[in-house]
Parts: C-alpha cells; sequence; structure tokens
C-alpha cells in the first residue's frame, strides 16, 4: 500500500525505530505489523498540484504557428508543456454578483447564497479557483487550495494542509461568505461543519473532462451571481478549446493505429507511488483531445489505480503524459527508467519520450483548457519549438 | 480470615489508599486544566476571555465578552469543542480497553491496535464507508466497527491462547497477522472505493479528530459508558483472573463467562475509538502501564484511572496536532506512535528478562 502524501506512509515506516541494531527480529516485525496500518493508505492523488507557482520552461507557442513534425514517433527525448507567464484574462473586471441566489447543487442540496464578497473555491485540482477568477471575482478569494498555483492566487493564504486536507479553523478564521467545493477533498465533514456555522457551501461535479466543461463554468457563475459572465466565459472557453482541437486534428495521425500509445503515469518517487491514471480519471479526455491513442481504454483501466510492471510492458506505450513535479521526484527520465525498468521495455522508455506539464494545470480541466492542450500538444507533435531537444 | 491486620499491612493499604485517591484527583485535575487550555488554543485566535464569555453565554450567564472573530463562535463551538471532546472519550476508550485486554489476556502487550483489534474494527467501519451502508445513520459506522473489532477480539483470543494464558510470543506474532489480513481488507476496500471514500479512510489510517463534529460525540459517548461500566462490573473478577485460572474457578468466578464479557467490552471501547477518529495506536499500552506502575495492579482503579488519563494523553495529543505546526494537522496516530514504540520496545525487553523468556 502506498501514502496518501509523498512524505507520509512509506518513508515514515522507513523511520520506524525498527533500526534499533539491538531489537530483536519479532520486535521489528511487531512494530511494523502494528504500524503497518497506521502507515498504509492509498495515494489518493497526494499532491497533485505544487504550492508553489512552477514556470520554467518556455510559454508554449501556438501549434498552428509552428512545424509539426513529419512522424512524432521518430522523436527521442522529453519535452515540457507549460503556460508559461501568460496571465490570467478574466471576462470582466469585479462585476456585481446579481445576489441572492438560490442553487440546487450537485448533491441535490438547496443552497442559497446571498452575499459573494468573500469566495472559498477549493478542489483537488484547483479549476474552481481559476473559474472564479476568470470570472473577475478574484479579488473576493480570500484562500486558496494547494492546486491553485497561478500566480494571481499564490499570495492568498492556504487552506489544505498534508496535500489536501481542509483545515476547519484556517477556512473559519478567513470568515468566507460562500465556499465552492467539489467531493474531492476531505475530510467532508469539515465541509459539514462549515454549513454547522451557517456558511452556504455549494457542491459541484467533481468530475473533470471536456464534457462537463460549460456545465462547471455556468453553475459555479450561477452560483456566485454572475450567470451572464459565466456564459461568457463557458462560450469563450469552448471557442477556445475547438480551435485548438481543430489544429490538433490538422497534425495528428488521422487512422487510430497510427496515434501514438499514450498512457498517464502519476509518479511520486519517495514512497514509490505509480499510478496509472484511466477511465473517468481526466487523463483520458485529454489524451483523446490531444489525438493520442488511449492504451488505458484499450486495457480497461478504470480511475486511478497502482500500476504493476507487467500492465507497463504490456501497454506498449510510445508516450508518457506525466506530471513536471512527479518526474522530478524521481530524478527525470533516467530516474523514472532507473525506477521502473520495465519502462525500458516499452517503446517510450527507449526512446525517453515523457511530456510533462506543472502538476497543477495538466488536469485541472478549467477556463485555460484549450491553453493546456495547446501547450502539450506543441510538445507532443512539435518539442522543438519548446525547446527541447532530441 | 479474622486475624487482625498487622499495623504494617494497614499501613501499606492506607498507604496506597492515599496513593489512588491522590492520582484520581491529580487526573481530574489535569483533564479539565487540559479540556479549557485545549478548547483556548486553536488555528483561529480567540482569546481566553472570549473563550470563557462564550462558554458562559451558552450556559445562559451573560457575562465576558463574545469571540470579536465573524466565526469565532463557529469555531469553538463547531470545530473545536466537539474535537476536544472526542479526544478525551477516545482516548479513554482505547486506555479502558488496554487495561481490559491485558487483564484477560493475563499478558502485558495485549493492546487493541498491537494484536489487530483496531484493525479489524477499522475493516468494519471502512466498509460501511466504501459500500455506502446506511442503515441506522451514523451508528451504522460504530456497528460495524464493533462488528470488526469482536470478531478480530475473539479470533485473537482464539488462537494465541494455551492454557489460559496468551504467551508474549504467540500474541506478537497472532497480532501481526491479524494485522497483515486486516491491512490486506482495508486496501482492497481502498481499491474498490471511489475517490471519497478513499480520502476518508486514507484519513483515519493515520489517524485523525480534524472534521469531527457533536453528532460523533454522541455516538461515541454512549459506547464509552456501557465500556466503562461494564469493565467496572468486571474487575473484581479479572483481579482473581489475575491469580490464575484455576485459583479463580476456585474463588467461585465464571472465567468462561467473564473472558467472554471482557472481549465483548473491548470491542465496544475499541469500536467507539476508532469509528470516528481511526486507528490511534499505543494509547492501550502505555497508559495502563503508567497507571498499574502507580496505582498497582487492582483493576478498578485500574481501569478508571486508565481511562482518565489515556482521554488526557489524548487531549495533550490532538492539542499538539492541530497546533505545533501552523496551517497544518500532524496525524494524531503518528504522535502517539513515536511515544509509544520505544514505550513498546522496552515493555519487550522487561518482559524477557524479567519473566524469564518470551513466556
Amino acid at each position: 500500500m502506498v501514502g496518501r502524501l509523498p512524505e507520509t506512509s512509506a518513508t515514515r515506516t522507513e523511520d520506524m525505530p525498527t533500526r534499533a541494531p539491538r531489537a530483536h527480529l519479532a520486535v521489528a516485525l511487531l512494530l511494523l505489523g502494528a504500524l503497518s496500518l497506521t502507515a498504509c493508505g492509498t495515494g489518493s492523488l497526494a499532491s497533485v498540484g505544487s504550492s508553489t507557482p512552477d514556470d520554467r520552461a518556455v510559454a508554449a507557442p501556438r501549434l498552428g504557428d509552428v512545424e509539426a513534425l513529419a512522424d512524432p514517433r521518430t522523436w527521442q527525448g522529453g519535452s515540457t508543456a507549460s503556460l508559461g507567464e501568460a496571465p490570467l484574462r478574466p471576462v470582466a473586471e469585479d462585476p456585481r454578483p446579481d445576489l441572492p441566489v438560490t442553487v440546487t447543487d450537485a448533491q441535490g442540496t438547496e443552497v442559497r447564497v446571498e452575499d459573494a464578497d468573500r469566495i472559498l473555491a477549493l478542489d483537488l485540482s484547483g479549476s474552481l479557483a481559476q473559474i472564479v477568477f476568470e470570472l473577475g471575482l478574484g479579488g473576493r478569494v480570500v484562500g486558496r487550495d494547494v492546486s491553485t498555483g497561478f500566480p494571481e492566487a499564490a499570495d492568498l493564504p492556504l487552506v489544505t494542509h498534508n496535500g489536501h486536507e481542509l483545515n476547519a479553523e484556517r477556512m473559519l478564521d478567513l470568515a468566507p461568505s460562500v465556499i465552492l467545493t467539489d467531493t474531492s477533498l476531505g475530510p467532508w465533514s469539515v465541509m459539514e461543519q462549515m454549513r454547522d456555522a451557517g456558511i452556504p457551501v455549494v457542491v459541484l461535479d467533481s468530475h473533470r473532462g471536456l464534457d462537463n466543461l460549460r456545465e462547471l463554468i455556468t453553475t459555479v457563475a450561477d452560483a456566485l451571481g454572475v450567470s451572464e459572465e459565466g456564459r461568457a466565459l463557458a462560450r469563450r472557453t469552448q471557442r477556445e478549446v475547438t480551435a485548438v482541437r481543430a489544429e490538433i486534428d490538422a497534425v495528428a495521425p488521422r487512422a487510430m493505429t497510427e496515434r501514438l500509445r499514450t498512457v498517464f503515469l502519476y509518479v511520486r518517487g519517495q514512497s514509490g507511488v505509480y499510478y496509472l491514471f484511466g477511465d473517468g480519471s481526466g487523463a483520458d479526455a485529454l489524451i483523446d483531445a490531444l489525438g493520442l491513442y488511449d492504451v488505458s481504454t484499450e486495457i480497461g483501466w478504470k480511475g486511478m489505480r497502482p500500476v504493476t510492471d507487467e500492465a507497463i510492458v504490456a501497454a506498449q506505450p510510445e508516450l508518457i503524459l506525466m506530471m513536471t513535479k512527479g518526474l522530478e521526484s524521481v530524478g527525470g527520465t533516467e530516474g523514472l527508467l532507473e525506477r521502473l525498468p520495465a519502462l525500458a521495455n516499452t517503446p517510450a522508455g527507449v526512446n525517453g519520450r515523457i511530456v510533462d506539464m506543472a502538476d497543477s494545470q495538466i488536469l485541472g480541466f478549467g477556463p485555460r483548457t484549450a491553453e493546456v492542450l495547446n501547450a502539450l500538444a506543441v510538445a507532443v507533435y512539435a518539442p522543438e519549438a519548446v525547446g527541447a531537444a532530441s | 480470615m479474622t486475624a487482625v491486620p498487622l499495623p504494617a499491612t494497614r499501613r501499606l493499604a492506607a498507604r496506597h489508599r492515599t496513593r489512588v485517591t491522590l492520582t484520581l484527583t491529580t487526573l481530574v485535575v489535569a483533564l479539565v486544566v487540559m479540556g479549557v487550555v485545549s478548547a483556548g488554543v486553536g488555528q483561529l485566535r480567540v482569546p481566553p476571555a472570549e473563550v470563557l464569555g462564550s462558554l458562559l453565554h451558552r450556559i445562559g450567564v451573560d457575562a465576558g465578552p463574545m469571540p470579536a472573530h465573524e466565526f469565532g463562535e463557529a469555531a469553538l463551538w463547531d470545530v473545536r469543542f466537539p474535537r476536544v471532546a472526542l479526544s478525551l472519550l477516545v482516548g479513554a476508550a482505547l486506555a479502558a480497553a488496554g487495561a481490559l485486554m491485558q487483564g484477560v489476556f493475563g499478558n502485558p502487550l495485549a493492546e487493541p491496535s498491537v494484536v489487530g483489534v483496531s484493525a479489524g474494527a477499522a475493516v468494519g467501519a471502512a466498509s460501511v464507508i466504501v459500500f455506502g451502508i446506511d442503515l441506522f445513520g451514523l451508528w451504522t459506522v460504530a456497528g460495524f466497527a464493533f462488528l470488526g473489532g469482536l470478531f478480530t477480539t475473539l479470533l485473537v483470543y482464539l488462537l494465541s491462547r494455551s492454557d489460559g494464558r496468551a504467551e508474549v510470543v504467540t500474541l506478537v506474532l497472532t497480532g501481526i497477522a491479524i494485522n497483515a489480513v486486516a491491512g490486506a481488507a482495508i486496501a482492497f476496500l481502498l481499491f474498490v472505493g471511489d475517490t471519497q471514500a478513499r480520502e476518508e479512510i486514507v484519513f483515519w489510517q493515520l489517524g485523525s479528530l480534524n472534521g469531527t463534529r457533536w453528532p460523533y460525540v454522541v455516538v461515541v459517548l454512549p459506547l464509552l459508558a456501557v465500556g466503562l461500566l461494564g469493565a467496572l462490573v468486571l474487575a473484581r473478577r479479572l483481579d482473581l483472573l489475575a491469580l490464575g485460572e484455576r485459583s479463580a474457578r476456585h474463588l467461585g468466578v465464571d472465567v468462561e463467562r467473564t473472558r467472554l464479557w471482557a472481549i465483548v467490552l473491548v470491542a465496544l471501547l475499541t469500536a467507539g475509538a476508532v469509528s470516528f477518529a481511526g486507528v490511534i495506536g499505543f494509547v492501550g499500552l502505555v497508559v495502563p502501564h503508567l497507571i498499574r506502575m502507580i496505582t498497582g495492579p487492582g483493576h478498578l482503579v485500574l481501569v478508571v484511572a486508565s481511562a482518565l488519563a489515556g482521554g488526557l494523553l489524548l487531549a495533550v495529543a490532538d492539542l499538539a496536532a492541530r497546533t505545533l505546526v501552523s496551517g497544518a494537522d500532524l496525524p494524531i496516530g503518528m504522535l502517539t506512535a513515536l511515544v509509544g514504540g520505544p514505550f513498546f520496545l522496552w515493555l519487550l525487553r522487561r518482559a524477557r528478562t524479567s519473566a524469564g523468556g518470551w513466556a
């Protein structure tokens, strides 16, 4: 079993006093036994997102403006997709919310929002905070989750700890007047405590993908009384996504069999977490939209689950998508191949074909999805344009 | 038995009584002080005067300032107070369960988390979360935790006992096996569970009181009350059992029934502790031992004092967990294991040298 956090479970087990030189073997075994339960957990998507904005790589140009590789298979080496320092583009400047509104949230709860002066928007992927900022309400946001790493929000106080655990007193301390969240952060009872305290909590669908982008944006906007801005933002996002997908279609191989076999690996080096993201994780939608071939669908991989060496070899990926911090945590491509020798037996491993992107961006479906898709597509189809060398 | 006790014996008894009274009084006072201190410290700053004011207003006394922070009152009553209350209850339940287990197993190393009872209870509770079982609301979690705990306690009891005693080695190895199987069961539950269920379970495998609400306290309180009362009723018989199974039988103790009841009580107390706080280790080990050093092995005092000291220990640990690092909540199980682990090692070594081997 692996840890909820890179620095919790596995490392802690290693640090247990089982190393006492003279301790009897039984003692060591016992302690391990007694503590394995304390120590085991899942890699519940531990540290998606970083607490600091991290954009050292070159911002990707438009896919349509660069020359794509004639055959994306021939490329060797990794490439990094980045949004660079591109600022957010709010659809309005501090719009005046039309409140109060009563909305029925994703759990069927009727929530009445009377005041949107102090907003907390928290989820695992950081999408919700991004939507609020793009709606022009960034100035009203009072705190952030660990996945919200864009510069405009970086100075806000964090209300999560140990990765993605909510801290009730921190949240109350910020005196939010409305909280937007989904069920991806825990413990859920903290949200119930917020409701106990009389703060309206609007729960959104925790699914992230291209299929519900529009709905996600408009629901957030409706709950904050800026429906019109919401529609505008949803329209803009949809338009941009359509445009980028058209550009991707122009360079991606037409035949399914010609497309690069791709897997999304979630790796946290220190704790030995190797997850393959499959159906419903958001990675599947990303891979499809990039004109790549989703191996996880082929092998019927559901959700986010630990992956075995054999599954990796059997999958024979030609390209691997990863989070930047994840790749760093194992010491880059070389370290990854060393730790997961099975990868060396796949075309992606042989060619070192790994595309990485900042943790807080790669799966954060939201208003910037088009930019994310573009950056990834450039890293896949025209790696030279983002400074990668073969 | 009509002989007049020797003066020396009488003096000893009197000294013991004073000692017990002193210990219990100290514990009660420390518990109250700790409760107040704990309630006054947290991530959202509420000055002590305002905490007091808020308390007084709730009980109808119109004195003292109310919390100035907009959500100060909510932070106290919806977040902090239930958490402090649950830490006291869970600590008491774990320590009392440890004291009972050590009595019934005749073994100083018996403890809910070491022998796998906590893990068994956790499997029960986790299956409720994963499969979304909802028979009696919040009580469902506690109920399944009880069943899981009862099953594992019985299992450990049957597997580790020979000639009326559980040998250290057997008990310890049984614990490893049980913990392994329960760990596997939980891993499986995590595997099939959705993201939200997973978050909830992971969170509690490390033991945490974050997110405690009053309804949890309401569920745990009666479990603890029944468990403690039962333990007090059994105390005398457990004392006799300590003389050995045969002697106890001669003194009129129904040994099997006593054991069975003690096991049910252990499961009840452990379920109360695990249902909402997760697996917090070593409290049931450390506390009864410390108490025994002070007040001797009599179960009546041992159970009561252990419960008090357990509550105190967990309240301190939880205060440390939520305030040591600003903005972070340390896993409380980590803190108790940090203290409990070395203590456990020391106990093992002592058991080996003093009892002349591993038996």
